[in-house]
């Protein structure tokens, strides 16, 4: 079998807590992620789902190298990461990208749109200057855009239109993984399932892998291949897409359904009885 | 494959139009008009700038020749703002005496922005110890009193003119600045936007450079017509003490020390450079109100 294009091991986060005021000492440590373990197949995606502060978007930090893990390996296309040193690891960050969940904060808004599709390709010296406008060009408009509005401002733009210009910045390098934080949780209904088919037409057609994060379950299902639970720092439960939603295994992701409203007052009756059954497995910290 | 040779083949929904059209200078500007306090001392600075640069250039009157017949005018024709007590037009003497309060106030200004911001990205970028050390320092600086440190400035110095002021005055004030700078950097830091350009693999001084102090620039405008007033009235008070510009030439503060002497018979030669003062030094502050609301990143997107 062939060795997955991300394998994440024993993957741990820890902040120290600081008290004291000129000779600061650590207390305690808050354990982000702790222990996550999770590989990813080229040109598969993986779900990751859990509540507010479970530690998803910390994962996705320390898969990149953007906090350094406390412990564990992170291995991308056969290479360990996490000893990686930096000049090494910025020719390896050409292969892994990001696409954030506020497109708001995730555009600098001194910068037009061209310059910021176009820095990745200048940061590592790709092409010429009119090579790297060319492909800027063709970079709007593959996510959309007509490539006439490389001279604008991302303020000029809609939350969506700036999703797209995020998505064309993380395709720039061509990359093989791109790692998506929640990034359509900030989106209209209406945008994100534009947004989402975007996504998966440029899957399909450049073999991309993504670590697909998101609370919103339903968003998760209908991209992932597998998904991973995430509660307190850890990954509660893990399997294929669909096993996890029809025969699920935790009482955490039971839980976490169960909260899921659906149309329909009978059901919601039902679930509220669920819910109120599982309650301890949502307040055990 | 490579993301370019595919492009146009994905069948993405069209992104649509921009949905609106302007620069973030121009929105500026744009509310900036609309505050007409700001707007009427905006226009009045930039004439008491004018007539700094133009009058001594085109005045009639020498500004440092002593005419002992002509001394202790009042307003007339000939000197509308009279003359002091060696028959020097104070018309004129005024504006000669308003470019180097200007020019030490603007100078001053810039140096305290060169090492504010200095100061403050190193710190606010490389937080941690290091950022610990500087602050606390800095702290320390704090406890001086402004003008007691700009006169020791000065006597380390050694010698008064137009550019030992300047070193003077923006030693002695350019703390504000740097934390106002660490704090905006240590805020900026934490966008997306700059996780993004590490994700992308941006080296650290392309990040500062390109992501980070560009995006303070709203901020270092405001600060300058901030720092203005208080340099330009430090620069009164050493001068008017006999501490700052020294005669021949003349600056305002020394203008209103020329004219203490005389004070109760020929109060026109104290009022005239204070009035100055006072005047430039409330146009700044109207303009620094008016550029920060205009500035304000929460009207921006209004």
């Amino acid at each position: 079998m062939t060795e997955p294009l991300l394998s994440v091991t024993d993957l741990k986060v820890h902040f120290p807590i600081r008290r004291g005021l000129l000779l600061d000492r650590t207390v305690d440590h808050v354990k982000a992620v702790d222990g996550v373990s999770f590989e990813i197949p080229e040109g598969q995606t993986l779900g990751l789902v859990g509540e507010s502060g479970s530690g998803k978007s910390t994962t996705a930090y320390a898969t990149l190298q953007l906090v350094r893990p406390t412990h564990g390996s992170v291995r991308f296309a056969g290479r360990e990461l996490t000893t990686l040193r930096r000049e090494e690891l910025r020719r390896v960050r050409r292969d892994i990208q990001i696409v954030f969940q506020d497109p708001y904060a995730s555009l600098n808004p001194r910068m037009t749109v061209g310059r910021i599709v176009g820095e990745p390709l200048q940061t590592h010296s790709v092409g010429s200057r009119r090579s790297r406008r060319a492909a800027v060009a063709d970079l709007l408009e593959l996510v959309g855009f007509d490539p006439s509005y490389t001279n604008r401002y991302p303020h000029e733009f809609s939350g969506g239109q700036r999703q797209r210009i995020g998505i064309a910045r993380a395709l720039a390098l061509n990359p093989k993984l791109i790692v998506c934080d929640e990034p359509v949780s900030a989106l209209d209904v209406s945008i994100q399932a534009q947004i989402l088919n975007l996504l998966k037409d440029l899957q399909r057609d450049l073999g991309l892998t993504y670590l697909f994060i998101a609370h919103d379950l339903a968003v998760v299902r209908g991209m992932s291949d597998t998904i991973a639970v995430m509660h307190d720092g850890k990954i509660v439960e893990q399997g294929p897409a669909d096993a996890v939603y029809t025969s699920p295994q935790s009482d955490y992701t039971r839980a976490l359904l169960a909260a899921v409203p659906v149309p329909d007052p009978e059901r919601m009756r039902a679930r509220k009885a669920e819910r109120l059954r599982l309650r301890p497995a949502l307040s055990q910290a | 494959m490579s993301a370019t040779q595919i492009a146009g083949r994905v069948a993405g929904v069209d992104a649509g139009a921009p949905i609106r059209q302007s620069s973030l200078w121009q929105d500026a500007w744009r509310r900036y008009l609309r505050n007409r306090g700001a707007v009427a001392a905006g226009i009045l600075f930039l004439l008491i700038v004018v007539w700094c640069i133009v009058v001594p250039i085109v005045s009639p009157h020498d500004p440092n020749r002593i005419e002992f017949p002509d001394a202790y005018q009042g307003p007339s024709w000939s000197h509308p703002f009279g003359t002091d007590q060696f028959g020097r037009d104070l018309f004129t003497r005024a504006a000669l005496g308003g470019r180097i309060s200007i020019g030490i106030g603007f100078g001053a200004t810039l140096a305290i922005l060169l090492i504010g911001v200095a100061y403050g990205a190193i710190s606010g970028f490389v937080g941690g110890k290091l950022d610990n050390a500087l602050m606390r320092f800095l702290d320390a600086l704090y406890g001086l009193p402004y003008l007691p440190f700009a006169i020791l400035a000065l006597a380390i110095i050694g010698t008064v003119n137009f550019w030992t002021m300047v070193v003077a005055l923006s030693v002695a004030s350019w703390f504000i600045t740097a934390r106002v700078v660490r704090g905006q950097i240590m805020t900026l830091k934490e966008n997306d936007y700059v996780r993004a350009a590490y994700a992308v693999g941006v080296r650290w001084y392309m990040i500062l450079g390109r992501h980070l102090l560009p995006n303070t620039l709203g901020v270092l405008v405001i600060t300058i017509f901030l720092e203005l007033p208080g340099v330009i009235l430090g620069e009164a008070f050493l001068s008017f003490l006999g501490l700052g510009i020294n005669p021949p030439d003349a600056s305002w503060g020394s203008m209103a020390q020329d004219g203490r002497d005389a004070y109760r018979a020929h109060p026109h030669i104290i009022i005239i450079p204070s009035l100055a003062i006072a005047t430039l030094v409330l146009c700044a502050n109207f303009i620094a109100d008016g550029l920060r609301d205009a500035l304000d990143p929460r009207t921006k997107e209004t």
